[in-house]
């Protein structure tokens, strides 16, 4: 009988593989166009995808909206700026870096699972405070949190450089690199919805009460979850810093937290596909926003939206998904391949479930 | 190897939902809770099960003061329940609705996911296996909350209310339920209902409470013959003493 629950494990095993092919598939189409800008677009957009994947790790297990990931981002990029940075210019824009930061040339790679480490450190050590909340004062706390983050990192000069921008990072980040770091997301994000915290704290997510009664210990994997969760929105940050240059702490405060909960929402909040086609859906609304607000040109007339109506009309765009679609684009469907494609495969190999 | 409250109160600000109530469960026994709307049933359940703190006295759990234990470590120590409302996870399908609890007793989920299956066949319902718990029919939704709360094989599981709105035979089809829950697998039961007729037909002790008080206690004739008990009750549900 557990058969053909096997079939739908194995079905949904296929939806990480077929985003990172859709991924892929999107960064040749870009690739062969040879357009800068668009090779800039797609960079972003898998940035996102990587911050989007991460936030829908906890987010969309565990139901509780959080509006502190952003500072998580923040955190990853100032982690990768300082063990990246030449020390000369650390020297100059850092000054009160401690002597080993300070000489420290770390490898891109490095620097950017440096600074995913210390955001989910700095998860576990807040998360272990916030999590124990329930619900809506669980949401505000996140939001203290990001609030706190960043008015440190705006005062505490020396380390940070204050509200002026950090600038001169390694500008290594191109589509291909973002698009490496997007799949290792889906894939530990999938992994996590697969495995038995991941079960328990969706349980949670349904019924708390019931959840409770099954045994279940809601802050242990909802702590679990923002820890991992936490890590790729740092590595998100790292590679956002890499991919302009510059960094200060407003470019990780309310509007890319805005940005990331729009396209959760819009995407639909109960699956990972639903976090990546809303990311798509919204980073393709906004470059073409970004474009119109530029002016396009017809014939002898040039039209051009008003500077700024960029995020008003996604604002607008994610209160009509709410009004409309409530469950958002996908609604909480999964993209996967069909039963008889992961059904035929089965029958020939040995099914531990059936 | 018992699961008691032991004098046990609880108040809600001034009103005393519970005052110096006792009662015991052992393994293999059915035990009844009974009562008008509002006598304190299900809050006696919400304290047994870490839902509800005491204001006063002790729930024992083996000898082991376990009052103070949050819901789910409890539930690991072995005490399951079932509520009035099915709570079932609804987005989730029946298997893994018993999943969860196999993870939250600490299963691998593909532990949890072969027990579940046991025990699904084991009830009768393993057609339901893959169904989503949303829309199931009332009554394969009691047996799904059922076959939930024995994942783990609990010692004690405390029943709330499991044959609301069912018809008499589905009643009947749930007392066989209940009586091989306690027989085959060993496990004590605490059995609340409405339905004073079956609770009388399973339970060999059956404990009244009204106002928040145990008004009666003793084994069907002793219920039956009870003044206090047809007070509370007014007549009302009671069968006619044999």
């Amino acid at each position: 009988m557990l058969r053909q629950h096997g079939i739908r494990r194995r079905m949904a095993a296929t939806t990480p593989l077929i985003l990172a092919v859709l991924l892929l598939a999107f960064v040749i189409a870009v690739s062969l166009t040879h357009d800068r800008a668009l090779a800039r677009m797609a960079a972003e957009t898998l940035i996102r995808v990587t911050l989007v994947v991460g936030f829908w790790i906890f987010v969309g297990n565990s139901g509780v909206v959080s509006f502190g990931h952003a500072a998580f981002a923040c955190l990853g990029a100032y982690v990768s700026a300082w063990t990246t940075l030449k020390p000369a210019m650390k020297a100059t824009l850092l000054p009160g870096l401690p002597d080993w930061l300070a000489a420290a040339e770390w490898p891109v790679a490095a620097a950017a699972v440096a600074g995913g480490g210390v955001a989910a450190l700095v998860a576990l050590a807040t998360g272990a405070a916030i999590l124990r909340l329930s619900g809506i004062a669980a949401s505000i706390a996140t939001f203290a949190f990001l609030a706190m983050v960043n008015t440190i990192w705006s005062n505490w000069t020396p380390m940070t450089g204050g509200t002026s921008s950090v600038v001169g990072l390694e500008r290594y980040v191109t589509p291909w690199a973002a698009l490496a770091w997007a799949v290792v997301a889906l894939a530990v994000a999938a992994a996590y919805g697969a495995s038995a915290s991941g079960l328990a704290l969706r349980a949670t997510r349904e019924d708390e009460v019931a959840a409770a009664a099954s045994g279940i210990d809601r802050y242990r994997h909802r702590l679990l979850a923002y820890t991992l969760s936490a890590f790729f929105c740092g590595v998100g940050g790292a590679l956002t810093g890499h991919f302009i240059g510059v960094i200060n702490p407003d470019s990780f405060y309310l509007s890319l937290t805005f940005l990331m909960l729009a396209m959760l929402v819009v995407g639909g909040i109960g699956s990972l596909s639903g976090a990546v086609a809303g990311v798509m859906a919204l980073s393709l609304a906004v470059e073409l926003l970004v474009r119109m607000e530029k002016g396009v040109t017809l014939g002898v007339t040039t039209f051009a939206l008003p500077p700024g109506s960029q995020e008003i009309i996604i604002a607008v765009a994610m209160i009509l998904v709410l009004i409309f679609r409530p469950a958002g684009l996908l609604a909480g469907r999964e993209i996967m391949l069909p039963a008889r494609w992961v059904g035929g495969r089965a029958d020939r190999t040995t099914d531990p479930t059936s | 190897m018992v699961l008691a409250l032991d004098q046990v109160g609880v108040a809600f600000g001034g009103f005393r939902a519970l005052s110096e109530v006792t009662l015991a469960v052992a393994p293999g026994q059915i035990v009844g809770l009974i009562g008008p709307n509002g006598a304190g049933k299900t809050t006696c359940v919400n304290v047994l099960t870490g839902f509800q703190r005491p204001t006063s006295g002790r729930v024992l759990l083996a000898g082991r003061a376990v009052s103070g234990l949050a819901a789910h470590r409890i539930r690991r120590a072995g005490v399951a329940r079932t509520f009035q409302a099915g709570r079932l996870f609804t987005g989730l399908d029946v298997l893994d609705n018993l999943a969860c609890t196999g993870v939250g007793l600490g299963l691998r989920r593909r532990e949890a996911e072969h027990q579940a299956s046991a025990l699904l066949a084991w009830l009768g319902i393993a057609t339901l296996e893959s169904r989503p718990a949303a829309g199931l029919p009332y009554t394969d939704e009691r047996r799904v909350a059922i076959a939930r709360a024995l994942m783990g094989g609990p010692r004690f599981l405390l029943l709330d209310e499991p044959a609301a709105g069912m018809s008499e035979t589905e009643a009947a089809d749930l007392a066989a339920v209940i009586r091989r829950i306690a027989l085959e697998r060993g496990i004590g039961c605490l059995l609340i209902e409405h339905n004073v007729g079956l609770v009388l037909s399973l339970a060999s002790d059956v404990v009244v409470l009204d106002g928040g008080r145990v008004i009666e206690r003793g084994d069907r004739a002793v219920i039956l013959g009870s003044q206090a008990v047809r007070e509370a009750y007014l007549g009302a549900n009671l069968p006619e003493a044999a």
